[in-house]
Parts: C-alpha cells; structure tokens; sequence
C-alpha cells in the first residue's frame, strides 16, 4: 500500500465518523442508569448483590453498634467513626452509629460486606461534593435518608453506531 | 567518565559536544518519572530512567493488613488494569488460607480480568496516540473504552477501582442480563477496534515514525528479562495464559499474538491484537460459564493462614508476567508481600534501546514499552 493510499484510508475512516451518532452524555443534565439499588451484601449466604457503590445508606432500626464497620475500615480508608446519637434517635444499647467522612472513603464497600445485621448498604448516590471538608462528613442522621436519583441514560448500540438514549 | 569522590557524589567529566537532558517528572511526555538523556546533537549517547517519583510503599503497608484489607490498596498502582493487579495476590491468598474456588467465581474473573486488560490497552493506546502527536488515537480509544467500563461497572459498582476479586472468589454474583449485554457490548467494542487499523495503525505516518526505531532483538529481549507484550513482539511466544494457566485459562482456547520485528511498531501493535483476542476469551468464557451457583467461599471476617509459609503466584496482566509472592506466618497479616511487575522489567530496556535513536523517536519508543510508573514504582 502507497503512502498516499495509507493516508486516504486513515483520512476517509476518520470522515465516515461524521455520519455516526454523538456518543457522549450531556452529563449534568443526563445521568447514567445504573444496576439495582447499589451495592447490597447478604450475610446470610456470604455473598454481595451487584450495585454501585455510591454513598452509603443506614437503616436505624438494625444497627446495633457493633462497630464492625468501622473495624473493617481501619486499615482501608479510616474513614468510619462511631459517634453517640442523640437520645431520640437512640436505636441500641450502646447507641453509638457509624459517621462516615466521604473525604476519606474509598467507596470498596467492606464495610457493607462486614455488617451482619442487614444495616448498611450503598445506594447509587455519587454526587457527594462540597464546597468545606465538613461537609463531606456524613452523620448518621443524614446516612438513614434515601437519596433520590434520576439516573435513565444507558449505552444503545444501534446501527449507526452507539449512543447514550 | 565519572570518578566517584565519595559515595553517591560522582564527579562527571564534562564534554562539550554532549548535552544533559532532563524528561520528568513534571513532563507531559513522561509520566511520573524521569528520564536524563545525554544528546550529543539530535542522538541519544546514553539514558538513564529514574523512577521512584509514585512510590507509596504498597509491600510494606501490606505486612500491616489483613487479607481481606488489603485488597483495596494493592490495587492502586495500576487502578486501570485492577483486577489483573489482585489477580496474583487472591490466588496466592487463597493458596495460603487453603479455600477452594467455585466454578463460576473463576469465570467471573476470567471475564472481569480480560475486560481489565482491555481497558487498560486502551488508556495505554489513548497515551500513546497522544505521544505521536495523533489526537485521533486519543479520543477514540478513550470512547470506545467506556463500553467495557460500563460493563465493569455493572458487574462490580465501580468505574475505575473495583475491589472486585477477594480470596476466594469475587465479591458479588453478575447481575440479571450481563451475558446478554455484555456479549453486544464486547462485540460492538471489537467492531470498533477494529476500525483503528485504518486510521492509526496502517497509517504511513505512524508507519514512518516507529518501523526500524528501538530494535530489540530476540536475543536481548530474553536478556534483559522483558515480559508481556515487549517480549512477543520481539518473536518469543510466551504468554502465562498459555504456558501456566491459572483459574479456567485451560479450558479456553487462547492463541499469541507474535511478531518477529522488535521494533517500536511491532510493541504496539502486539497490545491490539491482544486485545482482539481478550474478545474472543470473553465470548468462549461466556459460554462455558456455569449459569448459576455460588460466587464466593464464605470467610470468616479475619482469617488466619494454616501456618508459616510462603507462595509466588503469577498472572498475565496487561503488560506481562505480574507476580506476588507472599510470606505468612500464620497470622492475620502477611509476614511479607513484593510484587514483581512487568513494568520495571520492561524499564530495563530503555537505555538499551534509545542508545543512538534520535530524541524524537524518544516517546514513541518509551511508551511503546508498555510501561505503567504508578506499577514501577509500588
């Protein structure tokens, strides 16, 4: 192949791209849809169900205090603290629940995989950015809210090529 | 040429015609390293790499972890290719702890270490088009690459750094329809790459810039000790999915991908096909692959080794033969853990092949040696 045929090729390759679908996502304004509800761990049969792992969520009424989390996060990202909950707030005997420092988090998700009590998930939340170190510190309280996300844009492989629909 | 007055203090002798160069660590056309090339002229006289610039102690903070806390860390030198770098770690792990695999977990992390390396080839060939000045080969690579990120990402939630694999077996069960939707994307992905033959690799420019630049003979690759792609595309077929299959590497029908060339275009060309052939392993691992059952052999949360002793392990990664070799003794934490990576080995043959090249062949035959300074460096 002549040098003047090579660089037609690569050039007539690059043009029929004019005709093929944008493959990007207006991101702010589109999000990716993502599988199930985040990251789940089952103790029961030891294994996890697929998910993303986004920001944490903790169900109250089964945390127990037990603080495996925070020792399964020791030697990862040190990011779990317990901290003492309020009094109306109290759910166990020893009524400490995990405080999660996003600006630590690794986001592995051990942490979900060492609770026993079925207490901590992550959801598909993973816009967690602020403007103060503070403010990525989450407190139990604000752990237990659902976030709400409206995540609908997936891949779509069609014959003119792939898209985000 | 140097006369050392004391040690580690040399004393160079300087000569006018040859200049000092320093590449790195803070240049675009270097990654996180150094490179001091001594030019004489437009010529390379000598070249010495320095790396060491990442170095974040991933062995010694492993002798202070568990088995299971250290699977996110000693994933972070090459948080591209993820799953390939634990590869080793779990299976030595698993090895010491004495925990069998279940069938379909070892599918599972063939699928997800060939996606890795896929992923990881295409962030290597995104740099390397961007090295030779061929903005093309940046975008391209860097798009078509989300199809298996996104796949990654169904299967174990994250983008970039999964945590995926753990002593014995992987974290999670696939979720509803990944075969399906894995199967269109990975066909859709081969589809694509195969486009990049036209416009980067048949391309008389590329051509022109890397055929006959940083010839490594067969004979040096074997000596210098060089893995992975470096070494096939020198005409040595060795590829440790082949020669020492681990997990269900044996029951796949796996072909190399050789060259016999050794130059600058045969290391990065050797990746492509590589990753033509990573396609095929996915779909006949898709197909074997067990439709259901268990994923993962429970753990106790802290497990302990049976007692004092030691494993190497290997894998095939995206860049060569990574290996890890543990030392327990019988605790909860490994005694000592190295990792040998292709990388550094690869590195080896820098100043060997840029000697006498001209300082603008320099990027292309650097990053032709599938290099990772992240990985180098630990």
């Amino acid at each position: 192949m002549g040098t003047a045929t090579g660089i037609i090729r690569a050039l007539n390759s690059g043009i029929k791209h004019m005709a093929i679908k944008r493959f990007t996502l207006r991101y702010p304004e589109e999000k990716l849809k993502f599988v199930g509800d985040g990251y789940q761990f089952d103790p029961s049969t030891g294994v996890g169900i697929a998910g993303l792992k986004g920001r944490h969520m903790l169900f109250h009424d089964h945390c127990t205090g037990c603080q495996l989390c925070s020792i399964a996060c020791e030697g990862v990202a040190e990011a779990i603290a317990m901290v003492k909950v309020p009094e109306e707030q109290k759910q166990n005997k020893k009524s400490i629940m995990p405080q999660i420092d996003y600006g630590k988090c690794v986001f592995c998700g051990l942490c979900v995989d060492a609770c026993p009590f079925y207490a901590l998930y992550m959801t598909n939340d993973y816009e967690l950015s602020s403007f103060s170190k503070e403010g990525l510190i989450y407190t139990p309280a604000q752990l237990a809210v659902k976030p709400y996300v409206a995540q609908d844009s997936e891949i779509q492989i069609t014959a003119r090529g792939a898209t985000h629909g | 040429m140097a006369t050392e007055i004391m040690p580690g203090l040399a004393l160079q002798k300087v000569d006018e015609r040859i200049m000092t160069l320093n590449v790195g660590p803070q240049h675009p056309g270097s990654g996180h390293m150094r490179i001091v090339v001594q030019i004489d002229g437009d010529y390379i006289v000598a070249c010495d790499p320095d790396p060491g610039y990442v170095h974040r102690g991933e062995e010694k903070m492993a002798e202070y972890r568990n088995y299971i806390t250290n699977i996110p860390h000693l994933e972070r030198p090459v948080i591209h290719d993820s799953c390939n770098v634990l590869y080793p770690y779990v299976l030595g792990a698993e090895e010491l702890l004495g925990i069998e695999v279940p069938e379909r977990a070892k599918y599972v992390r063939v699928i997800a270490s060939e996606l890795n390396r896929c992923i990881y080839i295409m962030y290597w060939l995104a740099i390397y088009g961007i090295f030779l000045g061929h903005s093309t080969m940046f975008m391209w690579p860097a798009g078509d690459r989300e199809f298996l990120i996104d796949l990654m990402e169904k299967m174990s939630g994250a983008r970039v750094t999964h945590a995926h694999f753990v002593p014995g077996g992987v974290r999670n069960d696939l979720p509803a329809n990944f075969e399906d939707v894995c199967l269109r994307h990975v066909n859709y992905f081969e589809k694509r790459i195969k486009e990049y033959a036209a416009v980067f690799y048949d391309n008389p420019i590329l051509i022109s810039r890397t055929q006959d630049t940083g010839v490594l003979s067969k004979h040096d690759a074997i000596r210098l000790g060089t893995t992975g792609s470096v070494l096939r595309a020198s005409g040595v077929d060795y590829d440790l999915r082949i020669k020492e299959p681990y997990d269900v590497y044996d029951e796949l029908d796996i072909h190399t991908n050789v060259m016999k060339e050794g130059d600058a275009y045969a290391r990065s060309r050797i990746p492509w096909l590589d990753m033509l052939e990573s396609c095929n392993i996915i779909r006949q691992a898709l197909q074997k692959m067990p439709k259901s059952g268990s994923v993962r052999t429970k753990l106790k949360p802290n497990p302990k080794t049976k007692g004092p002793a030691t494993v190497y392990k290997r894998v095939e990664s995206g860049r060569g033969s990574l290996g890890c070799y543990i030392v327990s003794d019988g605790k909860t934490e490994p005694y000592r853990l190295k990792l040998s990576v292709p990388s550094f080995r690869n590195l080896i043959a820098l100043p060997h092949l840029l000697k006498g090249e001209k300082l603008g062949n320099m990027p292309s035959v650097y990053w032709s040696l599938n290099y990772w300074p992240v990985e180098a460096d630990r």
